[in-house]
């Protein structure tokens, strides 16, 4: 999506905007500002709007990373505005949700393409008109097919529309709203086609707002739903052409997912650092911190965030890396990440007790407002289950791919070392299903015997080699497994989605691995393995192979780094292997 | 690429190989798979056919774009479908 040459960026192409973001927001959230806790804290207890938040993020032009630089927007590289997304869910999930939207809503016409059409919708969101994008209706959900809501032509051109979207983000205060709809009633793949519906382009009569849904999480967003009635929309409204809707719509969930991990990686670094601080701090007396069995658990939370930022750090330069593979990239870290840090803030509210569980204008901690507002990242945008559905429906691609030692080199040494430059991202190079298997996991063997080389030259150490070794063992087993299942059409087997949880365990792995063999390619000389060891251990830990109690004390080591900086912000595995600042990772 | 020793795929050898594939994904015999039935019509859904794509690729050795398939809903459509993309490789 993207047409700047490489040589034109600086090294670190996220580093201006994200560091300008930062500092925003860092101001945004003092006394009396529309990010302060209280105010935020308030916006939650009566369920409104952040609609001040939202417009401090459009003065400081976050919109502008929403649309491709060749349709006049600033996105040049996915990996820039997922950072920046994550910025703002560290601080709030429900501005992020509520104002990211817009880049998830417009989406598909940026893999459509159609440059007068992206072209127009580049200008409306640079005016600052919020996109939505409405797939699910009352009685479907994840069935993208079996929708209701039709788009018929009309007698004298173009397209009348009818019929009821809900359970939408954005759906009353999106001026714009990607609607999928059936254009051949018989329904099927080239069955339904999707298009930009303008609402200040139809009279009052032809669409109606339905009520606000309460939610458990993120009570402020605006969570609706909107009804048809036979809505007239003019012949440039289609996007893509007609029959393509689905097809479209897949890939664009490429991207929409990959975004929802973004989020999902700041409300992990969220839930962590008020975890922290909290251990940190003296009550009455005592420092929960100096607790071994505490600092175990915030060690192992810790890992899980660092194992999670890892794949997603390789899934947000994915899309130009290794764009054919995205249908398995996004689908592993969409089920991946999301579980891993619903489990790492259930594993951190242990430790803050009741204290995890007071209302967020307690001055203690937001903590119960970042666990509800995580909660749906899980179950929209395609569950958990739905992506490991959509995994498993590619393990015979994947298998093969690892059996014969296939994959793409290049596209992986791109994710996989965040210095090097992106190549533009082209959507043509999107597949419904991968066309090369999973180069992160396929390049584990290798990857494992580049670390034994490692090894015999003194640059890392025996028990790195050894949990790395037993990682590859899984991963050859788990591949044998994969290959296995065979189901008839609508009966995947329950197993299949253990097989697939283990997957997304080695992707995140492997991930780790690549990205740290990758530093220590640039450094040529041996870099510290805390943070990695901590990755594998985790990893292998969920994954319920054996670890020795001797190689658990690698989280106690994350936990000591974490404690000695609690408020800092959180530190990836780059920042741990580079301490120069020069990488700060997807995280910072 | 294709091996050139191989016997070259006709519109009759696809669709002898795709009712066979679509059998043993339904796990039933050949003989009672009708080419001209919708395959969705067989309970291959949209989704499901993608991962009979693979093994179309594997089969032929060539890289398919999987919505061949769903522009091309019957086994008849798509042998022919298939014969025309080969011819291109040939
Ligand atoms: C706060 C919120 C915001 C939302 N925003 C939007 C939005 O902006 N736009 C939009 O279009 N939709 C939105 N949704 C809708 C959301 O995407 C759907 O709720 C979701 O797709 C699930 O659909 P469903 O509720 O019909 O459940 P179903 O599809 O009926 O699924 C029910 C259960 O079955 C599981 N399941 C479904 N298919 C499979 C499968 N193949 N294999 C295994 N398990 C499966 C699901 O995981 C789920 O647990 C939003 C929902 C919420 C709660």
């Amino acid at each position: 999506m993207t047409t700047a040459s490489p040589a034109t960026r600086a090294q670190d192409p996220s580093a201006a905007p994200l560091e300008r973001l930062t500092r925003l927001l860092g101001e945004l959230t003092g006394p009396g500002q529309p990010f302060s806790p209280e105010a935020l804290a308030e916006l939650d207890r009566t369920e409104a709007f952040p609609t001040e938040a939202c417009r401090a993020l459009d003065t400081f032009g976050l919109r502008r990373f929403y649309v491709p630089v060749e349709h006049g927007g600033a996105l040049e590289s996915f990996d820039v505005v997922m950072r920046l997304l994550r910025a703002v869910s560290r601080i709030d999930l429900t501005v992020a949700l509520s104002h990211g939207k817009t880049y998830l809503g417009a989406a598909a016409t940026w893999i459509a393409g159609e440059p007068e059409a992206a072209r127009r919708l580049g200008r409306r969101i640079a005016e600052g008109t919020p996109v939505s994008c409405a797939l699910t209706e009352r009685h479907h959900g994840s069935d993208l097919m079996a929708g209701e809501v039709t788009a018929r032509p009309a007698p004298d051109g173009g397209w009348l529309l009818s019929g009821e979207k809900w359970l939408i983000n954005l759906a009353t205060r999106g001026g714009l709203v990607t609607v999928l709809a059936r254009t051949d009633e018989e329904g099927g793949p080239r069955g339904f086609s999707l298009f930009l519906v303008d609402k200040s382009r139809l009279a009052p009569e032809h669409f109606t707002h339905l009520p606000k849904v309460p939610t458990y999480g993120i009570r402020g967003a605006d969570i609706s739903g909107i009804a048809f009635h036979d809505a007239p929309l003019p012949e440039d409204a289609l996007i893509g052409r007609v029959g393509e809707g689905i097809e479209i719509i897949v890939k664009a969930l490429h991207f929409s997912r990959t975004g929802c991990v973004a989020m999902s990686l700041g409300a992990g670094d969220h839930a962590l650092a008020l975890a922290a601080e909290f251990v940190a701090q003296d009550a009455d007396g005592v420092r929960l911190a100096q607790d071994p069995y505490v600092r175990r658990e915030l060690g192992e939370a810790a890992a899980g965030l660092l194992l999670s930022d890892a794949a997603g750090l390789v899934a947000a330069r994915s899309p130009h890396a290794l764009a054919g593979e995205m249908s398995v990239v996004s689908a592993v870290a969409k089920a991946y990440v999301p579980t891993e840090v619903d489990d790492l803030i259930a594993r951190l509210l242990h430790l803050l007790g009741p204290y995890g569980l007071l209302r967020p204008d307690d001055p203690h901690t937001g903590f119960a407002k970042v666990e509800r507002d995580h909660r749906i990242i899980g179950i929209f945008d395609g569950s958990s289950l739905v992506n490991r559905s959509a995994l498993i429906e590619q393990f015979p691609r994947i298998a093969r791919g690892y059996a014969k030692g296939r994959w793409d080199a290049e596209g992986l040494a791109e994710a996989t070392n965040p210095h090097a430059p992106l190549r533009p991202m082209r959507p043509r190079e999107l597949g419904l299903v991968s066309s090369g298997g999973c180069s992160i996991v396929a390049g584990l063997p290798a990857a494992v015997g580049e670390l034994r080389d490692l090894a015999v030259r003194g640059h890392a150490s025996t028990a790195l080699t050894t949990l790395a070794g037993q990682l590859l063992d899984v991963s050859d087993r788990l591949h044998q497994d994969m290959a296995a299942i065979r189901f008839p059409p609508r009966a995947v087997p329950g197993h299949a989605f253990r097989l697939a949880e283990r997957f997304e365990s080695c992707f995140a792995a492997a991930s780790a691995l690549h990205l740290w063999l990758r530093a220590a390619a640039r450094a040529r000389g041996p870099i510290p393995e805390a943070a990695l060891l901590a990755c594998l251990v985790k990893a292998l830990t969920d994954l319920e192979e054996p670890v020795d109690d001797a190689d658990r004390t690698a989280f106690d080591d994350l936990a000591e780094a974490v404690l000695s900086r609690p408020s800092a912000p959180f530190h990836s595995l780059l920042d741990h292997v580079e301490p120069t600042g020069s990488q700060q990772g997807a995280a910072s | 690429m294709s091996d050139p020793h191989a016997e070259p795929h006709t519109v009759d050898s696809l669709r002898e190989w795709l009712t066979n594939c679509v059998a043993s994904h339904l796990e039933r015999s050949a003989d009672t798979i009708d080419t001209s039935v919708r395959l969705s019509d067989y309970g291959l859904d949209s989704l499901y056919v993608l991962s009979v794509a693979g093994e179309l690729e594997d089969h032929l050795d060539i890289s398919l774009d999987p919505t061949l398939l769903w522009d091309n809903p019957t086994i008849d459509a798509l042998s022919e479908a298939l014969a025309k993309e080969l011819a291109q490789y040939a």
